[in-house]
């Protein structure tokens, strides 16, 4: 049992859940983008490569799964911008309302995404809140659903909280004794952020980062209906040939593609990550 | 002291600073001189770092004025006062080892890389730390976390230094190590500094002048020795160094009486209640005791005799007053012991004489000796 005793027998249950609920259905679902689609979604026998050939061959593929990548980097980006402030103030706040700030914060994770989402068709909608808003001040507002626009300030809506809690549980190492010393060796305040508050939040803005990457690269629901079909990407292409088309093996094909990207954006945050942590701690 | 003929570095003018209905401080007015070292010394909560804080532009005054070699520096924020604040938890960036925690301050400067480097060198040549310019501060221990700390605050150049209990969280011995070093360096650098401690032996040792604080408010400035030896009042006589305290009184006549032994004292002179101190040490123990002016002289019993290694403390019950004796050891010294009548002597100027406070006011321990 080595010098950690009975400690392994812990993650067991684990390992078996994971086991059974991951790695057999992924395993399943590799070995089902081998065989053969067929009309209404029955399922041929035969191995073949027809799938995976025609996949890496129709350039539509690899537009989606770039468009999907550069979608899913902007929601992380504006998430992090719009958290960012948000979350270092929760953090700065009284400890009498840190906590009530926190949960205010997360909690729009209380309401389904798919309520969320309707709520902001009729936020954006033409006749909705944002467009009379705006024309109420003399813009002539811009399309707002439908389109990506609406993706975008729909899902950095719904993906924000996951930002928020991350930014602060990075923000521990933070300590505002750093920010005097660094003012009175006279840094502005701008300097006191990149030089000392930036670096040392860096490893909640990794993690945040993450998160919200890997959630947007799968959510499907809000593309979908702010998008009005029109957007199309990775997650909302398997739905439609899941659910719609009942293209099985393509269906299959493309999710372990998204599965791919996971693994892309997990090595990419690793090294950044690690660089970080060498850097900072 | 010479530093007092210096002209003013440093002017607190009625500086006060309020929290809600809390006053922190208290129109404190203060002049340090170029050069000088002053203790800021008081127990904890009296407003010690609340007056640094403000001196460095950490927090805004709510009223007065604080002028640094003429100018008015109340409004500055904290990067264009130009002060070396050395924080008590160190507060080194955790993220940069020690050159660059060092260099920090001179980026800020804008001094040019080879320069910056050459002063940084010398920074960590004089607090003797040049072998760990590589070193996260988490790799350090804490003193050389305090030394690096003391640099950084130091290689900046400051015009004034500001040093918020730096000792507080070294052990003893390490302690006054420190504190013996950061006097020499601050001497040698011929730099204003502010020290803030709680410990009065600290702020006894090393300080040109200290001012004693309590509650907000500045009770008595002086150097160590006018402190210790002529204590303004009850409070500053008791919270630097060990004093004996009882209650006499004062004839109308000017006799002083402690109990029914007529005493000559210094101080207050009023007539009615007033509080008698006497620091323990200063009291002998003797069989002839010097006749005449300047000399106090009892005749008390032995309650209580405690030996402290080099100290030997005894307890003397006299009239309604307890006093407490503090004498150094020496091999062969026959010494009396509980139930012995013994005779006691002291100065009369180690005789403190202070109105008695009213009841409440002054929260003292009950009876006997402060505690040091
Ligand atoms: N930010 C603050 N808000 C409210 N009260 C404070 C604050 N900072 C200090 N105080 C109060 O001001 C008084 C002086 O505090 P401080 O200057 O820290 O004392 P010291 O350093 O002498 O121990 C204390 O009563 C403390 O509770
Ligand atoms: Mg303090």
């Amino acid at each position: 049992m080595g010098r950690f005793g009975l400690l392994p027998l812990l993650v067991l249950p684990a390992v078996a859940v994971n086991l059974l609920t991951f790695l057999w259905p992924m395993l399943n679902l590799a070995g089902l983008s081998f065989r053969e689609g067929m009309p209404g979604g029955g399922i041929g026998t035969d191995f073949t490569m027809a799938t995976w050939r025609d996949l890496l061959a129709d350039e539509f593929y690899l537009e989606i799964l770039l468009r999907s990548v550069g979608v899913s980097l902007t929601i992380t980006g504006f998430a992090l911008l719009a958290g960012y402030p948000l979350a270092f103030f929760v953090h700065r706040s009284d400890a009498r309302w840190r906590n009530l700030l926190v949960v205010a914060c997360i909690s729009p994770l209380l309401i389904s995404a798919v309520v969320r989402t309707y709520g902001w068709l009729v936020i954006l909608g033409d006749r909705g809140f944002a467009p009379s808003l705006l024309r109420g001040i003399g813009i002539d507002p811009p399309r707002l659903v439908f389109n990506m626009t609406g993706v975008i300030i729909g899902l950095v809506e719904i993906l924000m909280p996951y930002m928020i809690l991350s930014l602060l549980a990075g923000f521990g190492k933070l300590n505002q004794t750093l920010e005097e010393a660094a003012a009175s060796l006279g840094a502005p305040p701008l300097t006191v952020f990149w030089r000392i508050v930036l670096p040392l939040t860096l490893p909640g803005i990794l993690l945040g980062c993450l998160l919200t990457f890997v959630l947007t690269i799968s959510s499907f629901i809000t593309p979908k209906l702010l998008g009005g079909g029109r957007v199309l990407l990775l997650a909302t292409e398997i739905y439609d040939n899941a659910i719609v088309t009942l293209n099985w093996p393509l269906a299959a094909a493309l999710s372990l593609i998204a599965l791919g990207v996971f693994g892309a954006a997990m090595v990419v945050y690793g090294r950044i990550a690690r660089a970080a942590e060498r850097a900072i701690a | 002291m010479a530093a007092e003929a210096a002209p003013p570095h440093l002017e607190l003018h009625g500086l006060e600073k309020r929290f809600g209905a809390t006053r922190a401080v208290q129109a404190l007015s203060l002049s340090v001189g170029k050069g000088e070292l002053i203790g800021l010394l008081g127990p904890s909560g009296c407003g010690k770092t609340t007056t640094l804080r403000m001196i460095g532009g950490l927090m805004p005054a709510t009223d007065g004025r604080i002028i640094v070699a003429g100018r008015d520096v109340t409004a500055l924020p904290p990067h264009r006062r130009d002060m070396g604040i050395v924080f008590q938890n160190y507060a080194l960036f955790p993220h940069m080892d020690v050159a660059q925690n060092l260099s920090f301050g001179l980026e800020m400067r804008k001094i040019p890389a080879d320069e910056r480097q050459q002063r940084v060198q010398r920074a960590l040549a004089m607090v003797r730390l040049e072998a760990f310019a590589a070193r996260k501060p988490r790799e350090l221990s804490g003193g050389q976390q305090q030394r690096v700390a003391l640099a950084r605050a130091l290689v900046i150049e400051p015009s004034i230094l500001l040093l918020d209990e730096p000792l507080s969280n070294l052990d003893a011995n390490l302690r006054e190590e420190m504190r013996n070093e950061i006097r020499d360096i601050q001497q040698r650098l011929g730099i204003t500094a502010v020290f803030v401690t709680h410990d009065q032996a600290e702020a006894l040792a090393i300080c040109d002048r200290i001012a004693v604080m309590r509650a907000g408010v500045l009770e008595q400035l002086g150097t160590p020795f006018e402190i210790y030896e002529r204590p303004a009042n009850e409070f500053v006589a008791g919270f630097v160094g060990r004093v004996n305290r009882a209650a006499g009184h004062r004839g109308a006549d000017g006799r002083l009486l402690l109990g029914d032994v007529v005493l000559q004292g210094t101080g207050h002179a009023g007539a009615g209640p007033v509080t008698i101190m006497i620091r323990p040490h200063r009291i002998r123990l003797t069989d002839t005791p010097p006749e005449g002016i300047g000399w106090n002289s009892a005749t008390g019993t032995v309650t209580r005799r405690t030996f402290v290694g080099d100290l030997l403390s005894i307890e003397v019950a006299l009239g309604p007053a307890s006093l407490l004796v503090e004498q150094h050891t020496f091999a062969g010294a026959v010494v009396a012991g509980p139930g012995d009548a013994v005779r006691l002597a002291w100065r009369a100027e180690d005789t403190l004489v202070f109105p008695a406070s009213p009841a409440g006011v002054f929260p003292a321990p009950p009876a006997g000796v402060f505690p040091a």
